[in-house]
């Protein structure tokens, strides 16, 4: 009789470990598709406030401006966010071409806030005489812009 | 034996229950931020369409260096003076101090039917103004 207690509380102990273990791996898995879901919601809610439009002239001069062979475009921040007013927060292609180094200035306030304009620069060397295009890219949201050189 | 499983299905089960919290609570939170973001893009969108300014005139006067620039707000949502830009030839002009509502220079209003004056020194006559509203409606006048 005493034996079969023993047998019985080892059974306990080892299926309670068991649970015990099974439930702990669970909750984790699910703690860290928690923290995915939340990282994933702020990327995207982020996304949807953002919004910019190029307000540069295309009638008006844009590539060349000071003679350094630069396009200039002044951007505005029309989202409901503030944008890290720097070229790595920024992806331009120029005629299908990707543009490694770009220059952002504020040029209405210390950031780009909601509402300001910063200026974006990039140098593109002897650009052909003709039709241009330049897709900018923030968060997603993606702008065309075209002009003549 | 009895025991060995209901104990360990209550432990399975306080697991489950605590892992549901944490899903729902992040699933919850994000849909949350999610749909505000989206009623802000939308609130955007209708202040967008609600826009509508005219270039009234611009005119640059030779002998004071002057231009100026008049435009009126013929939309039907109230527009900010300091969210409002002016791009002269393509150089961005700061109008912080020189810009009016109907002679007003403190406001930052510029509400439907009311037009907005900007006055700015130059040294030689401009060719194109463009007037973009803080949602980015814009209108252009060639000089």
């Amino acid at each position: 009789m005493a034996s079969a207690s023993a047998s019985h509380l080892v059974l306990f102990i080892a299926s309670l470990m068991v649970a015990a273990s099974v439930a702990g791996t669970i909750t984790n898995g699910v703690s860290q598709l928690s923290a995915a879901i939340d990282d994933q919601s702020y990327d995207v809610s982020g996304n949807i406030r953002t919004d910019v439009e190029v307000i540069s002239d295309p009638g008006g001069p844009v590539y060349n401006r000071s003679g350094n062979e630069n396009v200039s475009l002044l951007v505005k921040n029309t989202g409901s966010r503030s944008l890290p007013a720097s070229g790595d927060a920024l992806d331009v292609v120029v005629d299908g071409q990707y543009v490694a180094d770009v220059a952002v200035t504020p040029l209405d306030a210390p950031d780009w806030s909601p509402g300001s304009v910063v200026r974006v620069e990039f140098s593109r060397p002897s650009l052909p005489t003709g039709d241009h295009r330049v897709k900018l890219v923030v968060n997603e949201d993606e702008e065309i812009f075209s002009f003549r050189t | 034996m009895g025991f060995s499983v209901s104990g360990a299905s209550a432990i399975i089960f306080v697991g489950m229950f605590i892992s549901f919290g944490m899903v729902y609570t992040a699933a919850s939170n994000g849909y949350e931020a999610v749909s505000e973001a989206q009623s802000a893009a939308q609130e955007d969108a209708l202040a967008q369409t609600n826009t509508a300014i005219d270039v009234v005139n611009a005119s640059y006067d030779a002998a004071t260096d002057t231009l100026v620039v008049n435009v009126s707000n013929t939309g039907a949502s109230s527009l900010s003076v300091g969210r409002t830009d002016l791009v002269v030839d393509n150089e961005y002009q700061t109008t912080a101090a020189s810009s009016a509502v109907e002679g007003d220079a403190e406001t930052d209003l510029w509400l439907p039917g009311e037009t907005l004056s900007f006055t700015l020194t130059l040294t030689a006559s401009p060719t194109r103004v463009k007037v973009v509203t803080e949602s980015g409606v814009a209108a252009v006048e060639v000089l």
